[in-house]
């Protein structure tokens, strides 16, 4: 049986982003991709539950950057047996998430996993929605939010996280659909050689897909978020620190 | 005379003797080849002969402890004499040929073998009383020991000091005995006169007795201690020197690659390399890398002594399934611990120290190459940091393009050495590039150059880190992948000379890129502020009057033996420099080093506190903590915090004082104490 982990790849906030001049998508040139962080942890989680009951990680992924190889071959020196690679003529665009879940749907049935796990949510998926559509598409029980999980005959009991710490135990059956909130250790160092032997080593599987036909809400404008307010840092002796600070609080009337 | 019987007693008995020893030498041996690659014979021939000088002025002995290395300077030449002493006693035993009351040459060997003998015995003494009452073995109690090696130790110190005092003790006796039987002094052997004073009022008889029980308590006895040789510490009077000589002449600073065949690292004896396991039987326990070792100072779990000493006990009691090919456990169930191994800081002291030529440190990187590439989990601020360098060529999570940020501030440009040709390329280094406190010294540096009329650039976003620390985690594959960056941006520079800020980088450069294909003269920062001073270039306006002293940092002072340059630095500003006890190539460690600045060193004294206080015990006068390594300035901007010293000692870069002495910047409270002249 194989567990199936999907790997998204979001923009590294680490670098400046720069909108681009048609105002409606980042400059692509500028921009490099990170693997979406909870899809690291669902990664993890997969792989622990790998040690612990044997089960095959499948990692998949679209591949809508040009740049997903890097990623893929990261999973495999981790410990995925194999990974899969979605293309079609969609390199470069931004994919919504339902069709992203649209084109995944099928290719996943295919595996018939035991578990789907991918990250609760990413940054351009605030609202955490592949692991419902996907769950949705696929007719498979799903829930989001998970902390911890654990493979028994038939049903995968879940750990999820609730308001104020409050946690959730869960069972749901298999086949499942998990959002993955937090792996149950830190996400595993790989050393660069390893990577380097996998990529010697493994191969991608390569998928070909149709482009989906958008149904979603059209992007119309980009902003970069603008300065809300400039803090200003207090230098001098600590009386003329403590003088300006008092200053300050009577100008805005709170002394 | 020995009699009839007693000759084909002694002869039985030493071929049964021989025998037995050259069985365990020849496990030996087959241990040792188990190692990866063999010793080269032309790195022999070339250093036989100058190795076995310095061995012979006790060299590599004397670099520390001077009374206990005299001790052990009397015990050595006696055997190398006693080598002599005894062919001729053997000879003595069987035809009765004799030196006594003999004139000429040998009276002189009778002068040297009777002064000798006395000299073995007190040094031999002292060693033991040193060991059994004034100095016993310690480790930290987080120190991971062999069951047998803390009982082993002093058994194996007890026999071979017993055999050597009764061997050299019984020698004597029985010149004194002959003596007495000849009735008369023999003053070519004094102190065996002296002693056969006391045997005066013995009978012949008594006498005759006593002169066959002494020759064969001083023969009889090697042939009984021969078969425990190989497996007493006392073979390091044959592997110690073999080590040193066989040892490949190139810098510390640089390391070899894995060795390869899919092997990262080891995780067992046998996929150490040769000189490792040899490192084992070269040992002698003095314990001299444990005293300078940082990590052990500190209380944490690592013993360089206890690495190689359990090593050698586990040898010891699996000689034969060992030599014979078996697979030995992990070296983290039988020579050291997880805590061990990641509580290195790979400062080099116990390499530096190693009378034996030992470099348990080697070892420490081999099993953290093991570890890594095994994916062992790590130290998750350590992980963060390897992430870091892999993503963006910094430990730090910043873009690449904000490396040169600092250069901004500054009121000229710094050319970019990939687009016009440089004289110095300036590796400025992730942590002057990168951390705020280092970034005010950065630019001091920059601006000396500048005033100086220096050619430099920099290689802006496309400089990373030199992977120093990376290799020295153990991240090989890592360290490549900097590498491979770093040369393609240098080979996209034109330049005649590299200059670094970060000794790390300096090593790196000099020692490791040098292996893997870069030819360039690499200079240190301080190297190149020196000169510039006693050319003229920068000249000092101001004198600065007040005591300093300078922190060596270890991949500056010991690693690379840049100690002048820094020093006539200090001192060409006014200073007056007062030394800590630990300097030079005996500087003490920071505790950053070998990827350190990036782990939980959890909560026990830092070595840099430690370093601070060597500093506070110079006196009151001492006003500057003078540091030339931006790693240091921020272990020790720290410690003279936490120590509370913060406003006795003022840690400065080297720079800062040069750039103050010349005009270009104003130093606010460190200035208090100094005069302007």
């Amino acid at each position: 049986m194989t567990l199936a982990v999907i790997l998204k790849q979001v923009p590294d906030v680490v670098e400046e982003l720069a909108i681009a001049p048609s105002g409606t998508d980042l400059d692509r040139d500028s921009v490099s991709y990170v693997v979406n962080e909870f899809d690291e942890h669902a990664l993890e989680e997969a792989l622990l539950l790998r040690e612990a009951t044997g089960e095959d990680v499948v990692v998949v992924g679209v591949d809508t950057t040009g740049e997903l190889d890097q990623a893929l071959y990261t999973a495999l020196a981790k410990g995925a047996q194999r990974a899969v690679k979605l293309v079609g003529d969609f390199e470069g665009s931004w994919l919504s998430t339902r069709a992203l879940a649209g084109l995944l749907a099928p290719v996943i049935r295919e595996l018939s996993p035991r578990l789907v796990l991918t990250g609760v949510q990413a940054p351009d998926d605030l609202d955490g929605q592949l692991a419902p559509t996907l769950g949705a598409l696929l007719d498979w029980p799903h829930t989001g939010v998970v902390v911890g999980t654990e493979l028994a005959d038939g049903v995968v009991r879940v750990r999820k996280e609730l308001w104020g710490g409050i946690m959730l135990d869960l069972e749901l059956a298999t086949p499942a659909v998990l959002g993955i909130q937090a792996a149950r250790a830190t996400p595993r160092y790989v050393p660069v050689g390893r990577v380097r032997q996998a990529m010697r080593e493994s191969t991608i599987e390569e998928v070909e897909v149709e482009t989906p036909v958008e149904s979603a809400p059209k992007l119309s404008r980009l902003r970069a978020p603008e300065a809300a307010g400039r803090a200003e840092m207090l230098t001098g002796s600590p009386s003329d620190v403590a003088e300006r600070i008092l200053e300050i609080l009577r100008a805005r009337g709170l002394y | 005379m020995l009699t009839t019987p007693e000759r084909i007693a002694f002869l039985l008995l030493a071929l049964a003797s021989l025998l037995l020893t050259l069985r365990g030498v020849r496990l030996i041996v087959r241990a040792i080849g188990r190692g990866y690659g063999r010793p080269s014979w032309g790195v022999f021939l070339r250093r036989v002969i100058p190795v076995s000088l310095d061995i012979l002025l006790q060299r590599p002995i004397f670099r520390t402890r001077p009374l206990v290395s005299l001790l052990h300077a009397g015990v050595f030449f006696a055997f190398v004499f006693y080598g002599l002493v005894n062919v001729l006693d053997l000879l003595e035993g069987f035809n009765g040929y004799s030196t006594l009351h003999a004139s000429g040459v040998a009276s002189a060997y009778n002068l040297v073998a009777d002064l000798l003998s006395v000299a073995a015995l007190l040094g031999m003494l002292g060693l033991l009383l040193r060991r059994f009452g004034l100095r016993p073995f310690r480790f930290n109690r987080a120190v991971f020991l062999l069951p047998s090696v803390r009982f082993g130790i002093s058994r194996d110190s007890a026999i071979v000091g017993g055999f050597i005092l009764l061997h050299v003790g019984s020698r004597w006796a029985g010149q004194a005995v002959r003596i007495a039987e000849s009735g008369r002094p023999d003053w070519s052997q004094p102190t065996a006169s002296l002693l056969a004073a006391l045997l005066g009022g013995l009978d012949a008889a008594t006498l005759a007795v006593a002169s066959h029980v002494t020759w064969w308590l001083a023969l009889g006895l090697i042939l009984a201690f021969l078969p425990y040789f190989p497996y007493s510490k006392h073979i390091h009077l044959f592997m110690a020197p073999l080590n040193l000589i066989l040892r490949e002449e190139k810098p510390l600073g640089r390391l070899e690659p894995p060795v390869g065949n899919g092997q990262v690292g080891a995780a067992r004896l046998e996929e150490l390399r040769w000189y490792q396991i040899l490192d084992a039987y070269a040992c002698i326990m003095c314990n001299r890398c444990q005293d300078v070792c940082p990590a052990h100072g500190t209380g944490r779990a690592l013993s360089p002594a206890a690495l190689e000493i359990n090593k050698r006990y586990y040898l010891n009691r699996n000689l034969n399934s060992f030599a014979g090919g078996t697979a030995s456990p992990p070296l983290l169930e039988t020579a050291t611990s997880r805590a061990a191994v990641w509580s290195c800081t790979t400062c080099g002291a116990c390499v530096r120290i190693c009378p034996v030529g030992n470099r348990p440190m080697l070892d420490l990187i081999d099993l953290r190459r093991h570890l890594v590439f095994a994916g062992d989990e790590i130290d998750p601020n350590l992980q963060t940091a390897l992430e870091s360098l892999s993503r963006y060529g910094n430990s730090f999570g910043k873009s690449a393009r904000q490396r040169a940020r600092w250069a901004k501030d500054l009121p000229f440009p710094v050319k970019d050495a990939r687009k016009e040709p440089v004289e110095y390329l300036w590796f400025v280094g992730d942590f002057a590039s990168f951390d705020p406190r280092m970034q005010e010294n950065t630019k001091t540096v920059a601006q000396l150059f500048h005033q100086a009329g220096l050619d430099f650039g920099i290689l802006y976003e496309d400089e990373w880190n030199s992977g120093n620390d990376v290799r020295r985690v153990g991240e090989e594959g890592l360290f490549e992948l900097l590498v491979e960056h770093n040369l393609a941006a240098l080979g996209k520079a034109r330049f005649r000379a590299i200059v670094t800020t970060d000794p790390h980088s300096y090593n790196a450069l000099r020692n490791e890129y040098s292996a893997l294909g870069l030819d360039v003269p690499v200079y240190h920062y301080t190297e190149l502020l020196a000169e510039l001073l006693e050319r003229g270039q920068l000249q000092p306006s101001k004198r600065l009057q007040a005591v300093a002293t300078y922190h060596d940092p270890c991949y500056l002072g010991r690693y690379n033996r840049i100690t002048a340059a820094p020093r006539r630095v200090i001192r060409a500003l006014g200073l007056e420099l007062r030394e800590m006890p630990r300097h030079g190539e005996n500087t003490y460690c920071c505790g950053a080093g070998g990827g350190q600045i990036w782990m939980d060193s959890g909560g026990q004294e830092r070595p840099s506190e430690q370093r601070i206080r060597e500093a506070i015990a110079l006196g009151e006068d001492v006003r500057y903590f003078v540091v030339a390594c931006p790693k240091d300035m921020a272990m020790y901007s720290d410690a003279v915090k936490t120590t509370g010293y913060e406003h006795r000692l003022t840690v400065i870069d080297v720079a800062r004082l040069v750039a103050w002495a010349t005009g270009l910047i104003e130093l606010e409270r460190e200035a208090a104490p100094v005069s302007q002249s």
